[in-house]
């Protein structure tokens, strides 16, 4: 009232009634925030808040977790279970016990006509560490099919690969805590600020404490890329050839640390000669990094008391994603950087549970981190469940990006998705809808009827979101977080839990086999098979894991707390408890540009989406910063094309078209074009994704794609058809 | 009061440090002392009684914003819009950015802005109701949506574009400064979110830990002399010479001389053929460009009307054509209502009008109503004594004469006052493209040159029918009707001058005139040339009869046809002096495709469908006004009484 009124009115501001706030986690990435959500009188959730007690994100939310409350109540959530039996015809609404007899009926059907491997389960990184583990026993011990993976060989299966081959088996070794310590950090392909804010905060507030150098690779100037200390733009596809040129430096001024490598690793020998052909000015003409550039970074890793690698798509997304990892664990290995603060390999992962597939799902083997290929692991399994273990496949059956070929190609005949979306998700749309029209059945478990793939459909389910159920989650330090019950299940939506569990009943071999109705006495399942393994949880209960805020693996019974750091003790998983230093040829096999197709088509993320947005496309406050798919191109490129900033253009690669509205800016270089990826109908219709040969992970960010001019009426029609979210 | 949580982090407090006497501009970072009457009172959020506990509150707060920082997250945004509620077209905070230089070198600037609580709040100044106060407590400037009409005006003088105007309640909303975080020692909700480490929040010139720079300017933010901000940054990285903006306002930035100081907002200039854009002149202010047109006509006919026969155009007075006279002072009255009505109905509560007058201290807007009120008044009385004398006659002829008098003349004298208080509304720093005497001269040669023409006309066209001669009148009527172009043209020609020697937003303004509406600018040009010089000559001429007729009718319409693309240029070319958007959310550029191709029909767009939005404040004036009928009915009449009594006494 210093100026104004001359009577003080009173003050309205909008308040929340909040009579409860319940812990639990994030479920958009892998961060792993805790989160309370306030819930008022009448049992509505009304807001969401950082946990300011929890070590991960301190209080602080990105703008997916400010609203993350929101999704609740989003639009187009799967209210009843929707059943037909062609996919021309329209769905009617139905109930459980019908959708799942005749799910489990088509099952049998196609098992029994064309074997027991013709029908594929795929699965997601978004469930519960207890649904993926119950969704595993239902594979593996009851359906009984090989062909059951998970989406996250869109986006860590190199990781896990790349972890595997040099330290003989998956689990990031590092955690948040390292940027505290470290005294150089190198990012691959990691536009921390956009992906992961809140990890990026973390290692502001380390910087704002202590000073370090930051070098950002990426071929595109992201802000981390700007805010680096230097910014390495890259020629995509070549990491493997920088880091095989980091290490030539390394090795050749001695620089590395020998006693490390004498004591801890095998393949040293192979690993020098192949590096020594790796020299920077031979390396410099391959990646676009100049020769003095990389001695400089190779020096500067090299000296650090602690140095740390992080990498998220830039690396995992590319034909030698696995390469791309393993040369990175090379690096840190010569250099002494393993398990010790401030030095570490660090994947910062993608979904929010990954790593929760990775550990418990069975995908890619048996529960725990156990291997299909060992008998001993098949028995402890096959004894713990009550089954026989010739049941089991000794061998792992197809990734998820071979199991679509395979049904394109007929083996293939019934396929299970659960909280994914091929539709926008996989490379090459077009080749995926031709290949959905062929599967005889197809069964959608999804938060939302309308997510994309439900046009092949014959059978949707409509799953729970979040916390509507309860579980726990793995994160990118391996810290497990517990989601706590918030809301009931929406409309007449169930728990993936639950539907599993129904599921296994229709089955005889489910019939023998105990599934237990709730989240922690499944969790006491995982509990006792993990004792005494890699990734021990024995000492864990959700109730433990809501006080600590997260623990991290392992924790065996009866420890004080969790482990931050793996291998801290330089012993590793292969048989002979080293590390293999893994020598890495570069085969230069990327569709490059050429006069045809002039650019190089690059994909990413943008912060206010997830995914294919099925969650974040529908909450204003977030989709309005981008709801239109776009693509960054640079403006001298643009000029010549005569293509003007907000017009829409054709991009066209050899698999198909899309169309996009042009953002002019220098973030790209003159012969790249950027997409974000989340977009129904859009960048996958041009999108190669050749697969990695280890990881079967698609390189979705490197394919090559020329850029038409189109009428922007027709241009803005089609864009407007294909955002129906 | 709100509530601490146990866990609350450190970095969420306001940190308790010492504070300079003075900011910047020399005045007190103290508001009161705490002895003064207005401390230690409760702010009385929500109902709650109690008094805040900070040691600085009556200081001035605001933000401390570290643009070398900023990740453009958006997370400030979207705890801001997930505290006050936000539907997702509004937003009290937004993140835009500047980018330059040339890949791989190349730098994007984001900027995170909301309400600057100003020193000097135009916003409250500006507003007519009072909706506006400044308060003790840290400086905050709040606004209270409950009075509010939502006649837009803070959102027009605003240079950071903080008030928003929202089209579906009808009423301006903006930053609260989080007041009910403050009592408890809290930042704000968008500060305490920031994840860059850019957006801090404190008592004002203290500079957060680990910052270095707290200063008044940034490039890409308007000029802080306007208002006195209370916001300071840091912003100590190089950037590149030329910064561009990725919305679609015509507007780049330059450094000219050493040092980040030196960036100055220019016209982006890029080349582009003239086009017409003709359906691009209809805006939301539609309704303005009535009011003031036909105010000013009715104004400039009016003192022709009056002054006329007093100065020897007997033809005019009310004895010579009693009819006419008559028949033009009911048009006039017509007219003026219908503009009255339609720039009430434009408000987003028309049923709270009474409230224009709120502010006479301070707006421009309540003077220019009271003014037009004042005129309308008059006018109508004075109208009512010339139409229908005898009902005053009967008491005395003198009386009759009296009141036409003084009603006359006051109206000859408040009618010119409240178009001049009108163009004061114009005259906003904000709005360099306004902010010129040209505004002005356009007013008053308006109301000259329409008001002659459209009596001039009136008077032929009647005395055409009756067979009768006009053509000496109109001779001289050319006088005013030229006079009023010529005064148009020549402050067209030095508003011209001014916005070219501007630069900034005015120059971009200037920019879209000669381009994108170059051939609409030309023709209102021409139309203004030629009339220029056809009104003396038929004047000279002596023209009269059918053909007479028919000529100055084609010059009248000559004349309204210029008038009404010069003012609808007025208010479709102004630029404001606001922060710069992103390329979706606070592009223009975008809103308009995204209403043209259908994505503003999908709410989580978060850009409203122009359609709908009519539609949506037709419904809402509606059912506004049906509340207050079934209030008043309720309560009965006493209650309405009572009501009436408040309305037109006390001030709010």
């Amino acid at each position: 009232m210093l100026f104004g009124r001359t009577r003080k009115n009173p003050i309205t501001l909008p308040k929340r009634e909040v009579t409860n706030w319940v812990y639990t986690t994030c479920g958009y990435c892998s961060t792993g925030c805790s989160i309370e959500v306030g819930v008022n009188g009448q049992g509505e959730a009304v807001t969401s808040r950082g946990v300011g007690s929890a070590d991960v994100n301190r209080g602080k939310l990105c703008i997916k977790g400010i609203f993350e409350h929101e999704l609740f109540y989003s639009k187009n959530r799967g209210t009843r279970p929707l059943l037909r039996q062609q996919t021309h015809t329209p769905f009617q609404e139905t109930t459980w016990d019908q959708a799942l007899d005749h799910t489990s009926l088509e099952i049998k059907r196609i098992q029994q006509t064309y074997g027991r491997d013709s029908f594929a389960i795929v699965s997601t990184g978004q469930l519960m560490t207890e649904e993926f583990y119950t969704l595993g026993k239902l594979a593996r011990g009851v359906i009984g099919t090989n062909n059951y993976d998970g989406n996250t060989t869109l986006c860590m299966a190199s990781a896990v690969s790349g972890y595997k081959r040099s330290f003989g088996s998956d689990g990031p070794p590092g955690c948040y805590d390292d940027f505290s310590h470290t005294e150089c950090l190198l990012a691959f392909g990691s536009n921390l600020p956009e992906q992961h804010p809140i990890i990026y905060w973390r290692l502001r507030q380390a910087l704002e404490k202590r000073k370090f150098p930051v070098i950002v690779v990426d071929p595109r100037v992201t802000m981390f890329a700007q805010f680096a200390d230097m910014h390495l733009p890259i020629t995509p596809g070549t990491d493997v050839v920088l880091l095989n040129s980091l290490a030539h430096v390394i090795l050749q001024e001695g620089l590395a640390d020998m006693r490390y490598i004498a004591a801890h690793t095998s393949g040293h020998e192979e690993f020098s000669a192949l590096v020594a052909q790796y020299n920077p000015v031979m390396a410099a003409k391959i990646c676009g990094i100049d020769e003095d550039t990389i001695r400089n970074v190779a020096r500067l890793y090299a000296k650090a008391n602690a140095a740390m690698s992080i990498w998220t798509m830039g690396i995992n997304q590319s034909t030698h994603g696995s390469d791309g990892v393993v040369a990175i664990n090379n690096l840190n290995l010569i250099t002494g950087n393993i398990g010790k603060p401030g030095g570490t390999s660090l994947s910062i992962t993608g979904q929010c549970n990954a790593m929760g597939t990775r550990e418990w799902s069975s995908c890619s083997g048996l529960p725990g981190y156990r291997l299909l290929e060992n008998a001993q692991d098949r028995q402890e399994i096959a004894d713990f469940w009550g089954v026989d273990p010739e049941f089991f496949p000794k061998k792992r059956g197809l990734f998820q990006t071979d199991i679509f070929p395979a049904i394109e190609t007929g083996q293939i005949k019934g396929l299970w998705l659960v909280a994914t979306n091929p539709m926008t998700s996989m490379p090459n749309t077009g080749r995926i809808r031709k290949t959905l029209e062929k599967l005889e059945f197809l069964v959608v478990q999804d938060n939302y009827s309308d997510v994309e793939t439900t046009e092949y459909a014959h059978v949707y389910l409509p799953a729970s979101i979040w916390a509507e159920k309860e579980g726990v989650m793995t994160n990118t330090e391996r810290r497990v977080n517990v989601i706590r019950n918030v809301l009931k299940p929406y409309a007449d939506s169930k728990p993936d839990l639950w539907i599993f569990n129904q599921m296994a009943r229709r089955f005889a071999g489910g019939q023998k086999i105990k599934f237990p109705e709730t989240a922690p006495k499944v969790f006491d399942e995982m509990r006792t098979l993990s004792k005494g393994r890699f990734l021990d949880i024995s000492g864990m209960t959700h109730d433990l894991i809501e006080t600590n805020r997260g623990i991290q693996w392992p924790m065996t019974q009866g420890a004080a707390t969790g482990t931050p750091r793996l291998y801290s003790d330089g012993r590793f998983n292969h048989p002979d408890r080293k590390a293999k230093l893994i020598a890495l040829p570069f085969i230069d096999n990327n569709e490059r540009p050429d006069t045809d197709y002039p650019f190089w088509m690059n994909s990413g993320r943008v912060i206010e989406h997830f995914h294919t947005r099925t969650r974040t496309g529908k909450l204003g406050n977030l989709n309005k910063f981008s709801p239109t798919p776009y693509m960054e191109m640079n403006p001298d490129a643009a000029h010549a094309l005569g293509v003007a900033h907000m017009s829409y253009v054709r991009i066209v690669s050899r698999r198909g078209d899309a169309v996009v509205m042009v953002q002019l800016t220098h973030r790209v270089p003159r012969d790249m074009v950027f997409i974000p990826f989340h977009f129904h109908e859009c960048v996958n219709r041009v999108s190669l994704g050749l697969l990695d040969p280890y990881s079967r992970q698609p390189a979705f960010k490197q394919c090559a794609v020329r850029v038409e001019s189109m009428s922007q009426q027709a241009a803005a029609v089609l864009n407007l058809a294909a955002r129906s979210f | 009061m709100y509530q601490v949580r146990d866990d609350e982090p450190e970095y969420a407090f306001i940190p308790d440090v010492a504070a300079p006497a003075s900011n910047q501009w020399g005045k007190n970072v103290t508001l009161v002392n705490t002895d003064d009457a207005l401390a230690g009172k409760s702010m009385h959020i929500n109902g709650d009684g109690s008094v805040g506990s900070s040691p600085h509150r009556y200081r001035q707060h605001g933000f401390h914003f570290t643009a070398d920082n900023c990740i453009g997250c958006h997370a400030c945004e979207a705890a801001c819009s997930e505290k006050n509620e936000l539907p997702a077209h509004i937003s009290f905070r937004s993140v835009g950015y500047l980018e330059g230089g040339s890949y791989p070198a190349y730098r994007r600037m984001n900027i995170s802005m909301a309400c600057n609580h100003c020193d000097d709040p135009v916003c409250l100044k500006g507003c007519p109701t009072r909706a506006y106060t400044k308060f003790a407590e840290y400086g905050a400037v709040l606004q209270d949506p409950d009075i509010c009409f939502g006649c837009g005006y803070c959102t027009w003088v605003c240079p950071y574009n903080a008030p928003q105007l929202d089209p579906v309640k009808g009423q301006v909303s903006k930053c609260n400064m989080c007041v009910d975080r403050l009592e408890v020692g809290l930042k704000p909700a968008c500060a305490a979110a920031c994840l860059g480490g850019a957006l801090d929040f404190g008592v004002i010139e203290t500079t957060p830990e680990n910052r270095e720079q707290a200063k008044i300017h940034i490039p890409g933010f308007p000029d802080p002399e306007i208002t006195h901000p209370n916001i300071r940054f840091q912003q100590i990285k190089s950037l590149p010479r030329d910064m561009t903006r990725t919305d679609s306002t015509p507007i780049r930035y330059q450094r000219d001389a050493q040092g980040v100081e030196e960036y100055k907002a220019k016209s982006h200039g890029a080349p582009l053929p003239k086009q017409w854009n003709l359906l691009k002149l209809s805006s939301r202010e539609n309704p303005l460009v009535l009011f003031t047109l036909v105010t000013q006509t009715v104004v400039g006919a009016f003192i022709l009307l009056f002054l006329g026969p007093m100065f020897g155009l007997e033809m005019l007075g009310r004895d010579t054509h009693p009819y006419i006279h008559a028949g033009l002072l009911v048009a006039l009255i017509g007219a003026q209502t219908l503009a009255l009505a339609v720039s009430t109905l434009h408000l987003g509560k028309p049923h709270r009008f009474y409230r224009a007058f709120n502010n006479l201290k301070y707006s421009p807007v309540s003077r220019e109503v009271a003014g037009i009120a004042v005129f309308y008044n008059l006018l109508v009385i004075y109208s009512l004594a010339s139409v229908f004398p005898t009902a005053l006659n009967w008491i005395s002829p003198t009386l009759t004469h009296a009141v036409l008098m003084v009603c006359g003349w006051g109206a000859v004298i408040a009618g010119p006052v409240a178009i001049h208080a009108m163009h004061k509304i114009y005259r906003i720093k904000a709005r360099p493209f306004w902010n010129h005497w040209q505004v002005l001269t356009s007013f008053y040669g308006t109301m000259l040159s329409l008001g002659s023409l459209i009596v001039g006309w009136v008077f032929a066209a009647m005395l055409t029918l009756s067979g009768e001669g006009y053509g000496s009148l109109l001779s001289v009527l050319t006088l005013p009707i030229t006079l009023g172009l010529i005064v148009d043209g020549i402050g067209l020609i030095a508003h011209g001058k001014y916005l070219s020697a501007y630069g900034a937003e005015a120059s971009a303004a200037q920019w879209q005139q000669l381009t994108v509406f170059g051939h609409t600018h030309g023709l209102r040009n021409k139309l203004l040339v030629l009339a220029c010089l056809l009104a003396p000559g038929f004047g000279l001429w002596g023209m009269t009869g059918g053909i007479g007729l028919l000529a100055w009718s084609l010059l009248a319409l000559g004349c309204i046809t210029a008038a009404v693309i010069g003012r609808a240029l007025f208010y479709v070319l102004v630029v404001p002096t606001t922060m710069p958007g992103a390329f979706f959310w606070r592009n223009q550029g975008f809103e308009a495709h995204a209403r043209a191709s259908g994505l503003a029909r999908m709410e989580q767009v978060g850009v409203l469908p122009q359609a709908e939005y009519h539609d949506l404040q037709k419904q809402r004036v509606v059912t506004d006004l049906k509340n207050e009928y079934y209030k008043l009915r309720q309560r009965g009449l006493s209650y309405a009484i009572r009501q009436g009594w408040r309305l037109v006494f006390t001030r709010a």
